[in-house]
């Protein structure tokens, strides 16, 4: 049998080895976050100010990243991109989830990844929110039986840009790598006119 | 001495290549959201067995009778630990609240709080917050993970400018 990535899914790896290599991951991603400053939700917030677009910009370039080694590995034969996990598509939930998870964002500043690398900084708003995460998680659960509907209307399941706009994982990439590129520089544009005079 | 942070180019090709190593080896994304309430979930059944009624709670319990026995949740640790030895290294490990600094501190802490609990109730009905959907959605060309960050991204800006003195530093110059 041929080694094609991921090796989880095509059961190269146990379960117990995944989960070990979970925390070395996460260690890696905790450290970068540390790194770029995404560990202050004060860098976090100024992006919505157009303050210090620094996490837009490196969000983009990471998925431009990703995607570019997707493909280069999945040309040469050695991953299956068919394997890697996809969050489903749900429209109105994503669209009042997002508005909502954008509200408390600029309220707290942090995301629960940033926030839990944040504490690790000492950070002492990240803990509270971090309290506030479980509190927001234990609100769901109570009114789980009045939302559930909603929660799971308009599913689309697995859909991916090239099953809306045709073409093949290429066209998703190439649409993917315009669009990030587009948002950044568009940013960029932002963050010059609303900084303009001042300094 | 404080260093620098990464040039934002360089982190994304860093924190990129991760990404894919991450998806390469577990065929899965970074994620973070689930963690907090996995770990909710767990406490109530542990605190009490009827929470199993609740069908959220027992979402959790399909494949393993501990919620917590989660690959997300163990890449959670990893990331605590990682962000404290990074800090450490780069001498800005320090016990305090970010915010703009004359904004008050029980302020911020109600702020986190209340942001918190909207920002993790949301993410129950987005199945993932920022990197779940924002880095593994748009890294797999999933169409839901753009509705979520560009709905995300318009929630933040319409409520902005209620927060501004929480996190801008105005200068006074002149004006008022």
């Amino acid at each position: 049998m041929d080694l094609i990535l991921p090796l989880f899914k095509n059961g190269f790896m146990s379960n117990e080895a995944n989960m070990f290599f979970a925390v070395v991951l996460g260690f890696t991603f905790g450290f970068v976050l540390e790194r770029t400053g995404f560990t202050r939700s004060q860098i976090i917030a100024n992006t919505f100010y157009f303050k210090d677009i620094a996490v837009p910009k490196i969000m983009g370039v990471t998925v431009i990243t990703t995607t570019t080694w997707f493909i280069l590995f999945s040309y040469m034969g050695w991953l299956d991109m068919s394997q890697l996990f996809t969050p489903a598509t749900y429209v109105w939930p994503y669209l009042v989830g997002g508005l909502l998870f954008g509200i408390g964002m600029v309220m707290a500043g942090y995301c629960p990844g940033t926030a839990v690398a944040g504490l690790g900084t000492g950070k002492s708003d990240a803990l509270i929110f971090l309290a506030g995460l479980l509190a927001g998680a234990f609100v769901y659960m109570i009114l789980y039986p009045y939302v559930a509907d909603f929660a799971s209307s308009s599913k689309l399941g697995v859909l991916k840009l090239h099953d809306l706009f045709g073409g093949n994982e290429y066209t998703s990439y190439i649409l993917t790598v315009a669009l990030e590129t587009g948002i950044i520089l568009f940013l960029m544009l932002l963050q010059k006119l609303t900084n303009k005079g001042e300094k | 001495m404080e260093k620098k942070y990464w040039n934002p180019y360089f982190g994304g090709v860093v924190l990129g290549t991760l990404l894919f190593l991450t998806f390469a080896i577990a065929s899965q994304g970074f994620g973070a959201s689930g963690t907090f309430s996995r770990s909710v979930a767990q406490f109530l059944v542990d605190t009490d067995k009827s929470w199993l009624q609740n069908a959220y709670v027992a979402s959790y319990f399909k494949h393993s009778d501990n919620a917590l026995f989660n690959w997300t949740v163990w890449e959670t640790v990893g990331i605590f630990i990682g962000g404290f030895v990074s800090a450490l290294l780069a001498g800005r490990f320090m016990l305090k609240p970010d915010k703009a600094p004359s904004y008050s501190v029980m302020k911020r802490f109600m702020w986190a709080f209340v942001g918190g609990a909207i920002v993790e109730f949301a993410t129950r009905l987005t199945r993932g917050c920022t990197s779940g959907q924002g880095l593994d959605g748009m890294a797999t060309f999933s169409v839901g993970a753009w509705i979520f960050m560009f709905s995300a991204f318009a929630g933040a800006l319409i409520l902005s400018p209620l927060f501004r003195k929480q996190w801008v530093e105005e200068k006074n110059e002149g004006d008022e």
